[in-house]
């Protein structure tokens, strides 16, 4: 029973003074971030393979990045993209998916350092991740493409075929395509940007034969559950659907 | 003493750790405090849900359905002894 007057407790907080909570609860994430990476290199520490292991996730992220980079490049290229190189916001993350099962992530940043509900959010090598959906003072919510009920407009490989992408929650995607457009597991997915900016890739077709169309399964380009910050740039993307109701409030 | 501890570990891998060994914390906490597993999820609501059309407070109403099925449970063996 102590446990559900603490739990109240923690949401009327939460309900009444929503920046002060977060505020409260920033310092608990960090120290949970930290015993993840405490443990991880504890864990690889065996046999000697912590710096290894360390320079494996720093080189895959980078090769993630270059990839990035150069699919929007190769877009511009064949005349399909019109890379605008803008500079946004940088906000750290205090809360990602892999603790939260509604695919968000919980920045430090919000409405004092600029941010406003409706800003697209890209991760290292511009890719896009979701969409501003609540700015307190000092922090902000961001609902990824990947979350359940989330419905992005894209486009498919280099033919650049539309399609509707759809959050398909726990950080995957999946999208509807007619059997006859010839999509292949590996495709790149892309999202409008500026230009057309790669979201992810095909991982697996679904086909029904009784179906005109098949399902596509799209993994995002990055790993969600190590992100450490993101971009937010006003880019008109809209939130679909929309929040029930904006949280943003000046309480402290 | 045990009670408090697990409640306590319950409430704290909502913050440390994935979401299905709080689910699984949760429930084992429940032979012992039916109440902890509807707390738990009403505590990850507050730190994790948004409000969105389609998107439903899912640990709340799964923790109160697992606390309905703890004293639904418990009120049974109660009425054989």
């Amino acid at each position: 029973m102590y446990a559900l007057v603490v739990a109240l407790l923690a949401l009327f907080f939460r309900l009444l003074a929503p920046n002060l909570f977060w505020h409260v609860f920033t310092p608990v994430f960090r120290g949970a971030d930290i015993l993840a990476a405490k443990s991880h290199s504890f864990i690889n520490g065996f046999g000697h393979t912590a710096e290894l292991a360390l320079e494996n996730e720093r080189l895959t992220n980078e090769n993630v990045a270059l990839t990035n980079e150069n699919q929007a490049l190769l877009q511009e290229v064949t005349g399909q993209g019109a890379l605008q190189r803008t500079s946004g916001i940088l906000a750290g993350i205090v809360a990602r998916p892999p603790e939260s099962p509604y695919d968000t992530l919980t920045l430090a940043g919000g409405s004092k350092a600029g941010i406003t509900v409706g800003q697209e959010a890209f991760g290292p090598g511009n890719v896009p991740l979701g969409v501003v959906s609540s700015v307190l003072a000092d922090f902000s919510r961001v609902t990824l493409f990947s979350a359940p009920g989330m419905a992005t407009h894209g486009w498919i490989g280099q033919a650049a075929l539309p399609l509707t992408i759809l959050g398909a929650g726990a950080g995957a995607l999946q999208a509807s395509l007619s059997r006859s457009a010839g999509a292949v597991v590996g495709d790149i997915i892309f999202v409008p940007g500026p230009g057309m900016l790669p979201i992810g890739s095909v991982v697996r077709i679904d086909s029904d034969p009784s179906m005109p169309g098949v399902t596509l399964r799209i993994q995002p380009t990055l790993n969600l559950f190590s992100l450490a910050w993101v971009e937010l740039r006003t880019t008109g993307a809209k939130l679909f659907p929309p929040p029930l109701a904006e949280e943003t409030s000046t309480l402290p | 003493m045990m009670r408090g501890l697990l409640t306590m570990a319950t409430f704290i891998s909502v913050v440390l750790f994935p979401w299905p060994l709080t689910a699984f914390l949760a429930i084992v906490s429940a032979f012992f405090e039916p109440f902890v597993p509807l707390a738990v999820g009403l505590f990850a609501d507050t730190l994790y849900y948004l409000p969105r059309e389609g998107a439903w407070p899912l640990s709340t109403l799964f923790g109160a359905g697992i606390t309905v099925i703890a004293l639904f449970v418990r009120s049974r063996l109660r009425a054989d002894i």
